[in-house]
């Protein structure tokens, strides 16, 4: 099963647009906001370098969350290599444990490239501590995304599942002010991002970053959607594969 | 009759898909280490029943064995290897990579190296899925369906998207890994496959057994043979005592005998009579014939 989970990510590292999506894209908005507005410093204290450094690797981590689950999981629904797998001693419950740490794997990059960039290029710098804090949560943080983007890649044929993740995508992008500061945000668009797991997602980063500890809320709404998503992802898996 | 010897039985086996009956209460069982042919038309069940063999769907009544357990069972322990239709490899992964990936799901696969040369795709082993040509394509999947080395092998319409020579390696191989002992069963549309790649032959027609031997008991049964030649003007009497006929037909001037036995009703054409014979061809001498008159005899 390592080596299954392990063909899986080389298959995707091969992936054209994977990596200009997923793992250059984060990195290049990055930059290109950081040079603009990074000197400038939040209500909170936080540089803009600091905030955007979260919120491209939020991004970064929700993309590549959902483009690693959802369409490979319709494509090989939909193209019997899941057949294929059901047919050998690998138990069905292996394969979404495998896609799971597949997709979890694979936001490392743009989580770390993300980091790296802010550290080597902003001059970003934060005590070990925070590091510590910040990147494991925001690597576990992405688990709501994935189990939604494998609900989608069980639900929906390769052709759907395309456009579906990408409007999820940019819709939990934007709600939750990864794109745009939820400050600027007005009243209902606040009410709105309060109840997206990416609002709280990127806010559990922005805390942990600027040393603020970890608000129970924001763990509560993620852990929550978590929750909901996974198990609606294995409904949907199980319906899409079970034998009748 | 229950025996935990066979290889594969099927029990009373029916199953509908809403409305529609796919396969009619089938009952046969296969011995181990033989190459069966389950030969149809399109739509008769083929695909169901290998479906069904490999626990990827479930019968609607009726019973499928598969050494004596359930086909589930079958599939956990590695005892199954299946070339389904619509198989598709990953695109980003190498050939080797594809084989290498599902031979270690399996407990007791066979080398890496013997996979290869098995399929004939040494040379391709570097090569990623997405580039390959049909055939090569195919033999990937044969590959990949052989490489937990299964005690069965279940192919469905392995050689439909092949050119002549692909198909000509593809049976080689296949009867290489069936030597070893194996039982395989492969779905055809195709009286030649069937003819020439199998021990025996089981025909099956709107989901229900239509005929249960060997290619030669077959074509025997079903009388499908005949031989045809200018008649002209010439008298037909005296045909339908040649030895061999069942039936003579007579039409635009062409003579048919319906024949079970085609050298002795060739031999009395020539020297039991003083007929003038042009035109000489025989019939039916594949199991076409025979096939077509099964399938039509239980609609």
């Amino acid at each position: 099963m390592i080596h299954f989970a392990r063909a899986d990510i080389v298959r995707m590292l091969r992936n054209r647009r994977y990596l200009v999506f997923v793992v250059a894209f984060p990195v290049a908005l990055y930059l290109i906001n950081a040079n603009i507005y990074g000197d400038e410093t939040a209500g909170s204290g936080l540089g803009y370098n600091v905030i955007l450094m979260v919120s491209m690797a939020a991004y970064g981590a929700l993309a590549s969350s959902m483009m690693s689950s959802a369409v490979p999981l319709a494509t090989e629904r939909q193209s019997g290599w899941l057949r294929q797998l059901q047919i050998t001693p690998l138990p069905s419950w292996a394969v979404i444990v495998a896609k799971i740490s597949t997709a979890l794997a694979l936001v490392l990059p743009s989580l770390l490239l993300v980091s790296v960039a802010a550290v080597v290029q902003q001059g970003v710098s934060l005590p070990p501590g925070r590091w510590v804090a910040l990147l494991p949560a925001m690597w576990l943080g992405t688990v709501p995304f994935i189990a939604l983007g494998l609900a989608l890649g069980s639900a929906l044929s390769a052709d759907a599942a395309q456009p579906a993740s990408m409007v999820c995508m940019f819709a939990l992008a934007i709600a939750g002010g990864l794109w745009f500061p939820p400050e600027i945000f007005g009243a209902t668009m606040k009410t709105v991002a309060e109840l997206t797991p990416s609002f709280h997602y990127a806010s559990l980063g922005w805390s942990l970053a600027g040393g603020h500890g970890v608000d129970a809320m924001d763990v509560l709404v993620v852990a929550g959607w978590a929750v909901v998503l996974g198990g609606a992802a294995a409904y949907l898996y199980r319906r899409a594969t079970v034998r009748g | 009759m229950r025996s935990t010897s066979n290889a594969v039985e099927f029990d009373h086996v029916s199953k509908h898909y809403g409305a529609v009956l796919a396969v009619d209460d089938l009952s046969l069982s296969i011995e181990p280490g033989t190459t069966v042919a389950l030969l149809g038309p399109n739509g008769a069940g083929k695909s169901t029943s290998i479906n069904l063999l490999l626990g990827l769907l479930l019968p609607s009544s009726g019973a499928v064995r598969v050494h004596g357990g359930t086909p589930a069972e079958a599939v956990r322990a590695g005892q199954m290897g299946a070339m389904l239709q619509n198989g598709a490899l990953i695109p980003e992964l190498t050939v080797k990579e594809l084989i290498d990936l599902v031979r270690r799901l399996y407990p007791d696969p066979l080398a890496l190296d013997e996979l290869l040369s098995l399929a004939d795709l040494t040379e391709l082993a570097g090569r990623r899925a997405g580039r390959l040509s049909g055939g090569q394509a195919q033999r990937v999947r044969f590959a990949l369906a052989v490489a937990g080395a299964p005690r069965i092998l279940l192919l469905d319409e392995p050689t439909a998207a092949m050119d002549v020579e692909s198909r000509l390696r593809f049976w080689a191989s296949m009867h290489d890994y069936a030597a070893g002992g194996r039982t395989v069963l492969f779905a055809t549309h195709q009286m030649e496959e069937a003819d020439e790649h199998s021990d025996r032959v089981i025909v099956i027609a709107r989901g229900r057994l239509a005929a249960d031997g060997t290619a030669a008991q077959i074509k025997a049964d079903a009388g499908g043979q005949a031989v045809s030649f200018v008649l002209g003007e010439q008298p037909a009497a005296g045909l339908d005592r040649l030895p061999g006929v069942t039936a003579v037909e007579v039409a635009g001037g062409t003579a048919t005998l319906h024949t079970s036995d085609p050298d002795a009703t060739l031999d009395g054409l020539y020297r039991g009579t003083a007929l003038d014979v042009r035109g000489l061809t025989l019939t039916g001498a594949d199991l076409e014939a025979a096939f077509l008159q099964l399938t039509r005899e239980s609609r």
